[in-house]
């Protein structure tokens, strides 16, 4: 990896409990692999409230975390992506990731707010189980392939995108 | 009889998760009940059979926010029974580390959590766009403290450098010099900041409170000192256990902090920390403790959020003088020969003094671990002011209601738990 940062790829989680480490493994994932490419640099963040600071000074971010429906509309294991527009988060999605009331979509509608914020796209995953010491479900466990492919793309396009 | 029930299972805003259960018949509180799930039980228990050397990486885990004070207590108590000699300069690179988790946890606090409540703005992302440079500059200020706590304790997710003896690996001067102009520049704003803090309106709650801190003759305390509080209490971390009691709560399955003499609940965090050693403020600490409108003694919590802004800036200058002098410890670990005892520790997390206490096994095998965070020790003291704040505001809408009490609890900055981020609030009326 050489020259500035100009993609950043953020997993969130807590890696002590259950599904919310999937952001973490989904990172750990696929380090060794973009962080070859020019200009990317992956980051396992802990806790989102520290992305406020991971969404300054790049162009793009890929931000992974665990989510949950606030209605129980989505399976464990269902993978979300949307991108982020000037307002932060859609609504619907900001609610159900809220982390110790400052987290993800504070994150991000922070930056928004402030101005200067990057593109961002934000890849989701529907919890089932999040109990400190609980191993990963079988459904968040099942994700992480097509979940580890989609950052891989969505990265790429982002590279491509940005070009030189 | 009108009888109404008031449920906020999820406080925003507020580390973890929460849950508060208001009762009130005939316009009185019947019932009121602060409950909140506590990742240290789960902890201890882990702890239990683990090496010595396991312990610092195990407890940052337990909170995202100051996961320095949990291995700063654990690390401190194991050194203590171990009887480690640490080579110079140890002690100052540890309150270095230590000054970064403050300015990182108070700034948040003080902006992103609790300024929003009495500047009438919904959330953070609201007051940011109302007053974008003020946010702006508090967060590069909570940015150094991330920074510094990047570079002692490492870029992972906990730090994971600390260990029982030192650092595996100590920065070096050049790490840490780059810090200082940065640290100057947001020095030179702490003073604007508690002219800012002096003029939020904040409700008033007079009221008594022991409130309990370290104290230390020559500084002022985070890492060590002894246990002192407002009503003339002077203890070693080895009594706390004596000195202190945890209660049961019915229907709950929290803990209660209590003196266990009188059996009255006692207020820990930086407001007690400002009572109990002005006397070792910094000099811009102490400008900024006249500028926030802060005359001690005060044991009104909305003064909470001013004790932020004046603590924030003793480790601003703390962490200038220590880069200032630094010369990276050598060895930067020292060498540790476990032996049985047990083991007891306090130091000063943002929110309050963290009590950890280990029994340990002749070759350093943890047999039981006790972990008392902060906020469990401010639950009965939250519940008691909650009882007095609320019976002028109970008439009014569920939602303005249930406003209230969320910039009640939120103003201790209650670290409930780092467990899960999932925010389901909900309010339901009987």
């Amino acid at each position: 990896m050489s020259g500035p940062i100009r993609v950043r790829v953020v997993g969130c989680g807590n890696p002590s409990a259950g599904d919310d480490a999937i952001g973490l493994l989904a990172a750990r994932e696929v380090r060794s692999e973009l962080e070859a490419l020019p200009g990317v640099e992956v980051v396992e963040a802990g806790p989102a409230l520290g992305v406020v600071h991971l969404l300054e000074g790049v162009e793009a971010a890929v931000v992974v975390d665990a989510v949950r429906s606030p209605t129980g509309r989505r399976a464990p294991g269902e993978i979300v992506r949307v991108e982020a527009g000037p307002d932060g988060l859609p609504a619907d999605v900001a609610t159900s990731l809220s982390s110790h009331g400052f987290g993800l979509a504070e994150a991000v509608g922070l930056a928004a707010a402030l101005g200067g914020a990057p593109r961002i796209l934000f890849l989701g995953v529907e919890v089932s189980d999040v109990a400190i010491g609980h191993p990963l479900s079988a459904a968040v466990a099942g994700a992480l392939p097509r979940l580890v492919e989609i950052i891989r793309a969505e990265t790429r396009a982002f590279v491509s995108t940005l070009g030189s | 009889m009108t009888h109404r029930s008031v449920e906020v299972p999820v406080i925003a805003r507020v580390e973890g998760e929460g849950a508060l259960h208001i009762t009130v018949e005939d316009h009185e509180i019947r019932d009121l009940r602060l409950e909140i799930y506590e990742p240290p039980r789960f902890f201890e228990a882990f702890l239990a059979g683990r090496s010595y050397a396991e312990v610092p990486d195990i407890t940052a885990r337990i909170c995202g926010i100051c996961p320095v004070a949990y291995q700063m207590s654990s690390i401190h108590a194991l050194e203590r029974l171990f009887d480690v000699r640490l080579p110079d300069g140890m002690r100052e690179l540890r309150r270095l580390l230590y000054c970064g988790e403050w300015i990182e946890s108070h700034v948040l606090h003080v902006f992103l959590l609790a300024a929003p409540d009495f500047m009438g703005f919904e959330n953070a992302i609201e007051m940011a766009k109302a007053a974008p440079d003020l946010v702006k500059k508090a967060l590069e200020i909570k940015r150094i403290g991330n920074d510094l706590m990047a570079a002692i304790g490492g870029r992972e997710i906990h730090p994971v450098s600390p260990r029982v003896g030192g650092f595996s690996k100590a920065p070096r001067r050049r790490d840490l010099e780059p810090f200082l102009p940065r640290l100057e520049r947001a020095l030179g704003e702490l003073p604007g900041i508690a002219d800012f803090v002096a003029g939020l309106p904040h409700p008033a709650l007079p009221r008594p409170a022991e409130m309990v801190s370290l104290v230390h003759p020559h500084e002022y305390p985070m890492n060590e000192g002894r246990l002192a509080s407002t009503a003339g209490r002077s203890f070693e971390a080895e009594s706390f256990e004596q000195v202190t009691r945890e209660v049961h709560v019915e229907h709950s399955n929290a803990l209660h902090s209590v003196m266990a003499d009188t059996g009255t609940p006692y207020f820990v965090g930086p407001l007690a920390r400002l009572n109990l050693n002005a006397d070792r403020l910094t000099p811009v600490a102490r400008e900024c403790l006249t500028r926030a409108g802060l005359s001690l003694p005060e044991s009104d919590p909305f003064f909470s959020m001013a004790a932020r802004v004046v603590e924030t800036a003793v480790a601003i200058e703390e962490a200038i003088r220590i880069i200032r002098e630094y010369a990276p410890p050598d060895p930067p670990v020292a060498d540790v020969t476990p032996r049985a005892g047990r083991a007891a520790w306090v130091t000063e997390a943002p929110r309050g003094i963290l009590y950890h206490r280990y029994d340990v096994e002749a070759d350093g095998t943890i047999r039981e671990a006790k972990i008392v965070p902060p906020t469990s020790q401010n639950l009965r003291h939250i519940e008691e002011d909650l009882r007095r704040f609320l019976p002028g505001a109970l008439d009014r809408p569920d939602e303005e209601l249930t406003r209230m009490c969320e910039m009640v609890v939120r103003n201790y900055d209650p670290c409930i738990s780092c467990a899960t981020h999932f925010l389901r609030l909900d309010v339901r009326r009987v």
